[in-house]
């Protein structure tokens, strides 16, 4: 295969790999976000995700039908979501510790049913699902294979996000689920019923998670093992606070997650840092520089946002010239997205943009 | 209830019950175990209690107790000294570094309205790859084989209060916390003005309460208390290392035992001994008859959604009988952001 416009590490199977790695995030992120703009925290998007990749991993087995394993997939992670609706929901109960809750439960069954049903079998592996080439695209030279033949869930994946930018703003439905979120009373005023509309937005991030799960089990590998979801939901709850609870946003910040954990997996077997790696991060914190620049004056905000990023770039563009010998932890890269997201939530305006009936049960009447 | 799983696996349920007794409640051995087992739990109860009462609502004890582990690993590693220098400073270590890390939280909180739930969402990942980093990295045993440090000096160990168990002397740390927590909440200006401040931010403002600045310690000795709980699981716990995966969700796990309490210090022991137990037993059931323990996980999980919606439902239909109208005085601090000043 030849590979056109490979910089250092950034190559055409680089790309490949961070649209695989990115998916299941943005998958059950994209639902996480239509359910924290009604106002439910799922916290149990990590155990939803476990059980979706499990219960669409069995079922495949069971029937030895892809179709049947998607569905069951889904079914599972929205079961755990009803767990969930009725415990935030109707109880009105703390929805973190449900959250967490929820996760030592799928967790447990998880293991519980692998262990009675596969623990003494060999690894069954399952048949996977086939990509799709799509025409023309797929025959770029380069990119064309590593981007345009794909699974289809990868190409679904990206097509939610614009439909979700539908859903929430351009919808009757979307409305209400900004309302419900935003300022509840407001919308019970308008005759939306909060619960219902809660209801389906945990619902939407409860099945969104199943199929993020089974996209790991049988979509990527045609297996499951314990521990398959490996954070992957915890990452999506990152990408929606990160991508500020904005449909393009989550866009970004799932890529974000994906390309790190992506050039961390690429990093872990080359000793030093590519020189090309301190390029790109000079490249993205110049940009970030501009923009946050351009935002600063506008709005006339503190210089903090912009002077971070222009020292973020002048640290690229230095390391890039010395290029030192350094062995840098991969476990730095890892952490790099939340420490980004961490400074994005400080930000001017960061904390503003949060649902602002985030994880507040709502109660009618009162 | 877990007796219908292990039906559901085919096991006798009756040769379960007995074995999980036998391993939670058995015999001495059994009953230590379960006994230090529960002690971090209750720290981290007693962490998410004082946090509560200010109305914060963080979820950082796991990065607060890996912190506070790394610190307590490098004291104990680096030198030797007698016990009664090396213990005492090993704990206070820990203590000040589970203090430290949850003071990014609380100053991302006071100084930039950083929620706090989000930002401990996020300090609990980079603490668990800085752990995952720490040993691989400098604090790595000698071989550079397993992802874990050296053995721990056993002069920085506590000593074993029950011959022939795994019970350790740090359970006479828990009636003075327990007492101490009590005593701080009700019987002290800085724990009154800080259920104030968590029972109505507003109205603690105006009377001249510093909201933020007690938000600010709550959090700091929330902190305190999880690297406390990192002190009981490396230096009197039954491995003799620090591992990556030292915390084993206690930090999660203890959040679950202040609710099973209801947020009561004194209902944290027999609470965090029932989550234990819980555990322990169904480690022996999995080793004698064969039922996988992950039945413990399910029960422990099911029991964190029952006892909360019971709890929520009670808090609920009694304010309701009462005929005062107010919202839940828990979420409602949650979101409340710092005032400027």
């Amino acid at each position: 295969m030849t590979i056109l416009a490979a910089y250092g590490p950034f190559d055409a199977i680089f790309l490949g790999s961070v649209l695989i790695l990115t998916t299941p995030i943005l998958i059950a992120a994209v639902g996480e976000m239509i359910s924290e703009r009604a106002g439910v925290l799922n916290v149990g998007l990590e155990g939803m995700m476990l059980a979706g990749a499990f219960f669409s991993y069995w079922a495949t087995w069971r029937s030895g039908n892809l179709g049947v394993g998607l569905l069951v997939g889904i079914a599972a992670g929205a079961a755990f979501g009803v767990i969930m609706g009725v415990v935030s929901i109707e109880a009105r109960a703390n929805q973190i510790v449900a959250g967490v809750g929820i996760n030592i439960v799928a967790i447990g069954l998880v293991t519980f049913v692998y262990d009675q049903v596969f623990g003494s079998r060999a690894l069954v592996t399952v048949g996977r699902i086939h990509t799709w080439d799509i025409p023309l695209l797929s025959d770029i030279p380069g990119i064309g294979k590593a981007v345009f033949a794909n699974s289809p869930l990868v190409f679904l994946a990206f097509l939610l996000v614009p439909a979700s930018w539908f859903l929430l703003y351009r919808t009757k439905w979307g409305l209400s689920i900004r309302a419900a979120g935003e300022l509840p009373v407001a919308a019970d005023a308008a005759g939306v019923s909060v619960r219902r509309v809660q209801w389906t937005g945990l619902l939407v991030a409860a099945s969104l998670a199943g199929l993020a799960g089974a996209f790991l089990s049988i979509d990527q590998l045609g297996l499951y093992r314990n521990g398959l979801s490996g954070g992957r939901g915890y990452l999506a709850l990152v990408a929606v606070i990160f991508g500020r609870w904005h449909p393009s946003g989550v866009l970004g910040a799932s890529l974000a997650l994906g390309g790190t954990t992506a050039l961390a997996l690429r990093l872990q077997s080359q000793g030093d840092v590519p020189p090309e790696v301190w390029m790109v991060i000079g490249v993205i914190g110049a940009v970030a520089a501009a923009l946050a620049t351009r935002t600063a004056i506008n709005r006339g905000r503190s210089p903090a946002a912009p002077l971070v990023a222009l020292g973020l770039a002048i640290a690229g563009f230095v390391l890039y010239a010395t290029a030192p010998s350094l062995d840098l932890p991969d476990q730095l890269w890892r952490s790099l997205p939340y420490l980004i997201a961490l400074v994005v939530l400080a930000g001017p305006g960061g904390a503003v943009r949060m649902p602002s009936h985030l994880t507040i049960p709502y109660r009618r009447g009162t | 209830m877990a007796l219908v799983f292990v039906a559901a696996s085919g096991h006798s349920p009756s040769a379960a019950a007995s074995a999980f007794w036998e391993g939670a409640f058995g015999d001495r051995t059994a009953f230590a175990t379960t006994l230090e087992q529960a002690i971090p739990l209750m720290f981290v109860a007693l962490a998410w209690i004082i946090a509560f009462n200010a109305g914060r609502f963080h979820v950082g004890f796991p990065g607060q107790i890996m912190v506070a582990g790394t610190v307590i690993g490098a004291i104990a590693l680096t030198f030797s000294a007698p016990r009664v220098v090396q213990l005492p400073l090993a704990i206070v270590g820990g203590m000040i570094g589970g203090a430290a890390y949850a003071g990014v939280m609380a100053w991302l909180w006071a100084r930039f309205g950083v929620n706090e739930i989000l930002s401990s969402l996020l300090l609990n990942f980079i603490a668990f790859e800085y752990l995952a980093w720490i040993v691989r990295g400098p604090l790595q045993e000698p071989m550079h084989v397993q992802p874990s440090t050296d053995i721990l000096k056993g002069t920085a160990r506590w000593p074993i209060l029950l011959t022939d168990t795994s019970l350790k002397w740090d359970l006479f740390l828990v009636p003075f916390l327990v007492v101490g927590m009590v005593f701080l909440l009700k019987r002290t200006r800085l724990g009154m003005r800080i259920r104030m401040v968590g029972a109505s931010e507003p109205v603690a403002r105006h009377a001249g309460v510093r909201t933020v600045r007690m938000g600010v310690y709550a959090m700091l000795i929330s902190g305190a208390l999880a690297g406390l709980a990192a002190s009981s699981l490396l230096l009197a716990g039954d491995a003799p290392e620090m591992t990556d995966d030292f915390e084993s969700f206690v930090g999660f796990h203890g959040i679950a035992v202040a609710l099973l309490a209801r947020n009561s210090p004194i209902g944290v022991i027999p609470a965090a001994i029932l989550f234990s137990a819980l555990t322990q037993g169904s480690t022996l059931v999995e080793a004698l008859v064969g039922v996988s323990s992950a039945v413990a996980d399910i029960t422990q999980g099911i029991v964190i959604l029952l006892v909360l919606s019971a709890t929520t439902i009670l808090y609920f239909l009694r304010s309701s009988r009462r005929g005062i109208v107010r919202t839940a005085r828990a979420p409602e601090a949650s979101v409340s952001r710092p005032e400027a000043g």
